[in-house]
């Protein structure tokens, strides 16, 4: 029996059982329904957790993978990103304990979890050659956990556009009350970019500098780190205007939203247009 | 030279997000349409397939975009623009911003003395409470209990009897993470110009048991190396060109796939007979002299081969390549001329889908006398396929042969990338430079605190504190209560304090 599946399988299932909750949550104020989905989620973590373990376990099998993350594959890479994310949105609750944020971000960690179980091969397979280095538990680590950040960073994102609405529209309904204020959200939204960001920027040199200890250059203009480049520049662009031009809001978040879309295509559309980081070839 | 408009145009952080976007998006396109430098054979195909797009395309360099003249053109301007905006540009940061009254010596400090309850309004935070202590004594009292958190006092001023003042700050470190974030991407901009001028990469393919000669020359005439001679050194100083040998290739794959697990070169590196380096390189493992590292990127198999081996009923027959053998018992003769690593039809014609060897087949001639069959083709993975080819090169399905290819051993080459940049070091200079920036920037709060004391009579004066910071509004909020509160208790107040926000809250 594979029990890194049948974890996450179970992680999915906690993980879709909180969404449920924080999503009960926003249309009813009683507040077990938040208890219930910060348990489910932690819950769901630890699965994950455990998951994560059994893949590292089955991973290890084979001499030449001892002692390298397995998140080479696209089930790994997936499995590694939703896991990021709850863990990102379990610090961010516990820190703020907003309760409805989790409807906002638990949906992508369960749509993640479940199509790496549905769409991605879990079978172990043995590291390509320009794998075998100990940069594989850094640079592709600590970019997905900036993504995961960036993941969370829309979801408030999204929190503060349905607010807009609700505030602007002649008949709020009842989600307007349970939503935080625009300005908190707008600068929960910003804090969390504004952690993310060097960790994404830090992420990139990483990957430089491996690319230049396995092949002998810094920087090759790839699809991947090319878009994760723009990615950046995005973000980079985020920043500056809401710290020198003051930009907040709805505008502010339309231009992070657009750095998130450009996280998603570097995490999954770059596939299409790179051999070398593509998960299928199991390139660098 | 420059209108003031100009470089007023070019220090504004406006256009530098305008130059930011502009890279993004051409970045972007670079992706999208095949790079000669990246995809030689997918750019190739689209200037076959696209004649007029490809002239259009050409004439701005978009099919090796990351190299043109006007790419590298806006990635300097950005440089020389962040640059700019750093000199011009204050950060917009208040805790710069003193508090008035301008507390430049004792005598602003008493002319300004009745306007303190406006000047504090100005900070995000403040308190107020009184104390049971003397104005001497509070004084000492809270800038100890100030150093003793943490913070760094200055702008000390004291009118003994009267008032005293002092601003405290913490972390002021972060004001300076902007700058040297900024200076960092500029440093690995300057690493990155370096290593275009002076550096350079050249794929080197090499046949296991051949050598190869590196089109790169280190000629120390050059005004590159001569450059570099009076800066840091060439590697190499000689005029001989340099081959690249490998002596042995070794690939091995994971048990049951033809997924490699490890290959490596044993390779040597000559100048004329002058031995400069030797060492089995693997990926991730180069072979390093004088700063010029010799890769392993790829290998492949380019067709050639020791031998084939045909199985025969219980016979197996070893065919060299191009080397006609006579098949025991038969009046025919048989000849391996052409080995594909990885089989596929293209257009009715054999071809090779990579250079790896997924789906190995030979071609074969048949000969009695001077009578030579069509050649034929042989699958290893495949042994009831065969395929006849015309004179033309068009292939047809044949009917299953009475032998099979049982092997083949391909002479594979080795892809020997070498590089030698030398502005690496300092790509990762910036690196640090702009990680530490960072840390500081956004991951260090600063902390400003105004502190004024007003003498309220012998033993005992009022004390109004003012503060700021980088941090989150809330976090602060929570920090700045507990600190009042412990400054209140340090200084034997026994007031209800005010803790007020803007718009001031009272706080019991």
């Amino acid at each position: 029996m594979n029990y890194e599946v049948l974890f996450l399988k179970g992680a999915w299932a906690f993980y879709s059982l909180a969404t449920a909750a924080a999503f009960v949550y926003l249309y009813n104020k009683d507040e077990k329904w938040s208890r219930w989905m910060f348990r489910l989620v932690a819950a769901g973590l630890a699965l994950h957790l455990a998951s994560f373990g059994f893949g590292m376990h089955y991973f290890w099998k084979i001499p030449d993978n001892r002692y390298y993350f397995p998140i080479n594959s696209f089930f790994g890479a997936l499995s590694f990103l939703s896991l990021a994310t709850v863990a990102v949105f379990f610090v961010i609750e516990s820190r703020h304990q907003l309760g409805i944020l989790g409807a906002f971000v638990l949906p992508w960690a369960a749509i993640g979890t479940g199509s790496a179980l549905i769409f991605a091969n879990p079978a172990v397979e043995g590291l390509v050659p320009a794998l075998q280095n100990y940069w594989i538990n850094i640079h592709p680590v600590i970019l997905m956990t900036s993504y995961a950040a960036f993941g969370n960073a829309f979801g408030v994102g999204v929190a503060l556009l349905i607010q807009e609405h609700q505030i602007k529209s002649r008949k709020p309904s009842e989600l307007c009350y349970r939503l935080p204020s625009i300005e908190e959200l707008d600068n929960l939204n910003y804090r969390i970019i504004v952690w993310a960001f060097p960790v994404l920027t830090v992420g990139i040199i990483m990957g430089g500098i491996w690319a230049y200890s396995a092949w002998g250059r810094f920087w090759g203009w790839d699809p991947k780190e090319t878009w994760a480049l723009i990615t950046a520049l995005v973000y980079a662009g985020y920043l500056h205007m809401r710290f020198v031009k003051g930009l907040r809001g709805k505008k502010a978040v339309y231009v992070s939203m657009v750095g998130f879309a450009c996280v998603l295509f570097t995490f999954l559309g770059v596939n299409f247009l790179s051999p070398l980081h593509g998960y299928l070839s199991g390139g660098g | 030279m420059f209108k003031p408009q100009m470089t007023r145009i070019l220090r504004s952080i406006r256009f530098n997000i305008f130059l930011g976007s502009l890279i993004a998006f051409f970045a972007a396109v670079g992706t999208i349409l095949p790079q000669l430098g990246q995809e030689p054979q997918k750019a190739n195909a689209f200037m076959q397939a696209h004649p007029l797009w490809t002239k259009f395309f050409s004439f701005f360099g978009m099919f090796d975009l990351y190299h043109s003249w006007w790419f590298m053109g806006i990635l300097a301007l950005m440089a020389v623009d962040v640059v700019l905006c750093k000199l011009w540009n204050k950060p917009p940061d208040v805790g710069i911003v003193s508090l008035p009254p301008e507390l430049t010596n004792e005598e602003d400090l008493e002319k300004h003395l009745d306007k303190k309850e406006a000047a504090l309004k100005l900070k995000p935070f403040q308190a107020f409470f009184g104390s049971k202590m003397g104005l001497e004594d509070a004084w000492l009292a809270a800038r100890g209990h100030l150093k003793r958190e943490g913070y760094h006092v200055k702008e000390e001023f004291f009118l003994p009897g009267q008032a005293g003042a002092f601003t405290a700050t913490k972390h002021r470190i972060q004001r300076w993470g902007s700058y040297f974030a900024h200076i960092g991407l500029v440093v690995i901009l300057i690493g990155a110009l370096i290593r275009s001028v002076f550096g350079f990469v050249e794929m080197v393919p090499v046949l296991e048991g051949g050598s190869r000669r590196m089109q790169h020359m280190f000629d120390p005439r050059s005004f590159a190396q001569r450059v570099e001679q009076l800066f840091w050194g060439h590697p190499w100083n000689m005029k001989e060109p340099i081959d690249v040998y490998v002596d042995k290739f070794t690939i091995e794959y994971y048990h049951g796939t033809m997924e490699p697990k490890l290959f490596a070169s044993n390779a040597r590196v000559m100048a004329g007979d002058q031995l400069l380096g030797q060492k089995i390189i693997r990926v991730n493992h180069p072979l390093d002299i004088n700063g010029v590292r010799f890769y392993q990127a790829s290998w492949g198999a380019g067709g050639m081969f020791r031998s084939v081996t045909l199985k025969l009923g219980k016979e197996t027959l070893k065919l060299p390549q191009r080397t006609p053998v006579k098949i025991p018992g038969t009046p025919f003769t048989v000849e391996a001329d052409m080995m594909l690593p990885n089989f596929t039809i293209t257009d009715g014609q054999a071809d090779t889908a990579s250079l790896d060897l997924k789906n190995p087949a030979v071609r074969l001639m048949f000969s009695v006398g001077p009578h030579q069959t069509s050649p034929l083709w042989l699958l290893q993975n495949y042994p009831d396929l065969c395929f006849t080819e015309d004179a033309n090169g068009q292939l047809t399905h044949a009917p299953s042969p009475p032998f099979q290819l049982a092997a083949v051993d391909p002479i594979l080459f080795s892809g020997i990338q070498v590089a030698y940049d030398p502005g690496f070091p300092i790509v990762v200079l910036g690196a640090i430079m702009w990680l530490l920036g960072m840390i500081a920037l956004f991951y260090m709060h600063r902390r400003r605190i105004w502190v004024l004391l007003e003498s309220s009579g012998a033993g005992s004066c009022r004390v109004n504190l003012g503060a700021w910071s980088s941090r989150g509004v809330r976090e602060y909020e929570a920090e700045f209560r507990s600190l009042a509160k412990s400054l209140r208790t340090e200084l034997k107040s026994e007031d209800n304090f005010r803790l007020t926000e803007n718009p001031i809250v009272e706080v019991s």
